[in-house]
């Protein structure tokens, strides 16, 4: 590629989107509104004090839920894209 | 070889199943192997040197076995690794010696929150983890599907021109350099520990290894040394940790369990609240702060005076026959006194806030299951302590986050996917690995806090255990254990932990073998090793590909660059050996300052760039050095050192809205954003271009 050709990015669909928009969400709830109200969970629940169990452990957990449902999300997504793109090209064809 | 189908794809996956699987095998029959010879009597002077070897040793036949000149191999590793070594190999090259070394001992000192000039504690652990969030959704698959090399050639193939690319270097060259020369420091720490030879030689020591492995190898054999590391560090990490919960509540299983040891702990944080004695050392400590107080009233006449009594208690040695000992330690007491105003001023400040700090209950350690210190209800003071304490907690907590998704040598780990798809799931893979550890890291700090309440303290001073002289003799600033009030007896607050000792101390305070010993001090060498091989790559892939060959046009093969790499590589290696053998300043500030610098630099121009096509070549240089020089800005301008030497006006005044200088991403990742938005906005985009190429 020759210098000073910028290369756009590929338009994003809209359906990816909001599955980042989503799951980004999720994200600040978990860490960001969690941490700020952690003074106010102090009680105890199964023996844990659940502000602290909360950020030692329950975030990381949440996030790799998150990161694997974005897994299984976009892959599914992109199997249903190439189908419709084997579908069209069959029509066309 | 992924590319021949799926048969030989499965086949290839089980070949390195296998491969692994034997190697944990290997690793635990060593380790056996080992406890079976300490227990015949092989001196603990042998166990160290021995681990150290063979890690160094396992690192550089990994590199000698891969070694290449090609340049698909040498970058990114041919990119055919699977999505679970990748993760693997992520995880060991994200686990620095600051999160295998400081963590544990971090959560020690910090507790939830830390203080509110200290921020810290659990949001290093949310923030190193919740980070992958970013990267997985924003980054790493976007970048793996443009096929590129390293990060500065995103900026070329996405904006053209050279000053986004020739920025972009020079700031992967910072953040890593800050951060490399960390690690280095971590590895001469832990083989001056292992071998008892000195700091500096122990840095030598370890780098041979580092250099031996990504000289030889580049990617493809840092790979494979990251996934052998990683097994080293897990199993380094999750024996005393486990070991210690089995003897504290009857099972291996620490993460489950150590609740029941957080409310116990609260309760004894109680009680030495109320002990006497813990207040006798507290007034200890303020009567030594009160005296350094006093002598910096007027420092000049408080030095000659005290230069007088240590000469007058060398006369009086001298006059009653004392034993020489006594008499060369007065000397050297007289010999260490402060040469002149200025340098008894520093001291004895840092001396009189040092004791001021000590003299607090609980030793100035938070309570360690209580989000933020202070209290919302309480006095005005206690109530601006909580907004502080809380307010930096998460501004530290947001910019490991995205300086995560913005360290160079984190993101070229996912250039070696062998698919957009398995980008991806190498990200989970690699959280997975790393949670494995981080959910770890707190339950060793409620541990190990556990143990030295429980048994340490209220020990007498004449049976402490072996471990805390040798420790003590290593390095005064690590571990001091001091009888202040006189009572023979160890108190909470007369016990001094530095951060990087706690974890490697561990297996001796919970009474492990000495074999445990070397086996971790082998997992932080092994997490310094890897992660410093990464960053070197990094720097020499960004000095050499991206500034030396973008700059001209120089005719040369792909082999000759390679082996260009490779010597920039070596003399990276040497400069950031040279500054760790300075001993800058502790392993945890130093790690997190780089994370501020790349979230800056990198984050808020990358998003963009992917997200929104209106960005302009123009703005992501003003995104980019307006971001990278607004947290360079913040940070600088709290450096003692740069305090004293630059007038008043060339620095930011005081903190902004109180945020430690460590998180001073806080501010540079939002004047990134919105400098690349305004001047992007400004310079309009070119006429589409893009079109006009797909017709030709």
């Amino acid at each position: 590629m020759p210098p000073g050709a910028p290369f756009a990015p590929d338009l994003h669909d809209a359906r990816h989107l909001w599955l980042k928009a989503g799951l980004l969400l999720a994200w600040a709830l978990v860490t960001f509104v969690a941490c700020f109200f952690a003074r106010d969970l102090q009680m105890l629940v199964a023996g844990w004090p659940l502000g602290y169990w909360m950020a030692a452990q329950g975030a990381v957990l949440f996030f790799m839920v998150i990161v694997v449902a974005y897994c299984v999300a976009m892959s599914r997504f992109e199997r249903q894209e190439a189908a419709q793109a084997a579908s069209v090209r069959a029509g066309g064809g | 070889m992924a590319d021949k189908g799926p048969a030989s794809e499965r086949a290839y996956l089980w070949r390195l199943h296998r491969i692994l699987g034997l190697y944990v095998l290997g690793v635990l029959g060593f380790l056996a192997l080992m406890a079976w010879a300490e227990q015949r009597g092989l001196s603990r002077h042998w166990i160290g040197p021995i681990f150290l070897f063979i890690m160094v040793m396992v690192c550089a036949g990994i590199g000698v076995y891969g070694r290449t000149t090609d340049a698909e191999e040498y970058y990114v590793a041919g990119r055919r690794i699977p999505p679970m070594y990748n993760g693997m190999a992520a995880a060991a090259d994200w686990m620095s010696a600051a999160s295998f070394i400081s963590l544990g001992g971090a959560l020690y000192l910090q507790g939830f929150s830390g203080t509110p000039g200290q921020p810290g504690g659990l949001a290093y652990v949310l923030g190193w983890t919740g980070g992958f969030v970013l990267v997985a959704m924003l980054i790493a698959p976007h970048l793996r599907a443009m096929n590129l090399y390293t990060i500065p050639d995103f900026f070329q193939v996405r904006f053209g021109g050279r000053w986004p690319r020739v920025i972009a270097a020079l700031a992967a060259v910072l953040c890593s350099f800050t951060y490399v020369v960390a690690q280095i420091y971590g590895v001469g720490l832990i083989a001056s520990r292992l071998t008892g030879v000195q700091f500096e030689i122990g840095i030598m020591l370890g780098l041979g290894g580092v250099l031996l492995c990504s000289f030889l190898g580049g990617m493809r054999a840092i790979t494979w040394t990251q996934v052998a590391q990683y097994v080293v560090m897990l199993l380094a990490f999750l024996i005393p940790v486990s070991w210690l919960a089995y003897q504290q509540l009857g099972t291996p299983l620490a993460t489950l369990v150590y609740g029941k040891q957080v409310s116990q702990i609260e309760r004894m944080e109680e009680q030495l609240l109320l002990s006497e004695t813990e207040h006798q050392v507290v007034r200890a400590y303020l009567q030594r702060g009160m005296e350094y107080e006093r002598r910096l009233l007027d420092v000049g006449a408080a030095l000659a005076r005290e230069r007088e009594a240590a000469r007058e208690r060398i006369h009086q040695l001298r006059a009653s026959n004392a034993d020489v000992g006594l008499i060369v330690a007065a000397s050297r007491e007289l010999a260490s006194m402060p040469r002149d105003e200025a340098q008894a001023r520093e001291r004895w400040t840092r001396e009189m806030v040092e004791n001021y700090e000590r003299a607090r209950p609980l030793g100035g350690l938070p309570r360690h299951s209580q989000a933020f210190v202070g209290d919302p209800d309480g006095t005005p003071k206690e109530r601006e302590d909580f907004q502080d304490t809380r307010r930096n907690f998460l501004a530290l907590m947001f910019c490991l986050m995205v300086g995560t998704a913005g360290l160079p040598h984190l993101l070229t780990r996912y250039y070696t996917a062998p698919s957009v798809a398995g980008a991806r799931a190498s990200v989970a893979w690699s959280l997975f690995f790393i949670a494995l550890l981080y959910v770890s890291a707190p339950a060793l700090a409620v541990l190990v806090k556990y143990e030295v309440m429980h048994n340490l303290v209220g020990s007498h001073f004449d049976q402490l255990p072996n471990w805390i002289a040798q420790w003590a003799r290593v390095d005064a600033a690590l571990l001091s254990v001091e009888d202040v009030n006189g009572d023979g007896i160890v108190q909470f607050g007369e016990i001094r932990l530095g951060a990087d000792l706690i974890m490697l101390a561990t297996p001796e305070l919970g009474g492990l073998p000495y074999v445990i010993s070397g086996l971790v001090a082998a997992g932080g060498l092994a997490a310094a090793l890897s992660t410093a091989d990464g960053l070197l790559l990094t720097i020499s892939n960004a000095l050499v590909r991206d500034l030396y060959f973008q700059e001209k046009t120089r005719h040369t093969s792909p082999e000759q660059r390679v082996i260009l790499t490779k010597f920039a590589l070596l003399a990276v290696a040497l400069a950031a050996a040279f500054v760790a053998a300075l001993k800058p300043s502790d392993i945890l500030p130093l790690v997190s300052a780089s994370f501020s610098l790349a979230a800056s630099a990198f984050v808020p121009v990358m998003v963009l760039g992917i997200f929104w096509r209106g960005t302009t070549r123009k703005g992501a240089v003003a995104g980019m050095l307006v971001g990278l020089a607004v947290a360079l800005y913040y940070i600088l301008s709290h450096v003692p050192a740069l305090r004293t030497a630059l007038p008043p006006w060339m620095l930011a005044r005081g903190l902004w809205f109180g945020i430690q200088p460590i998180s001073a991403g806080v501010f540079g990742v939002p004047a990134g954003f919105l400098a690349a938005l305004l001047v992007s906005r400004i310079t309009r985009p070119p006429p589409p271009q893009p079109a006009i190429r797909l017709e030709m």
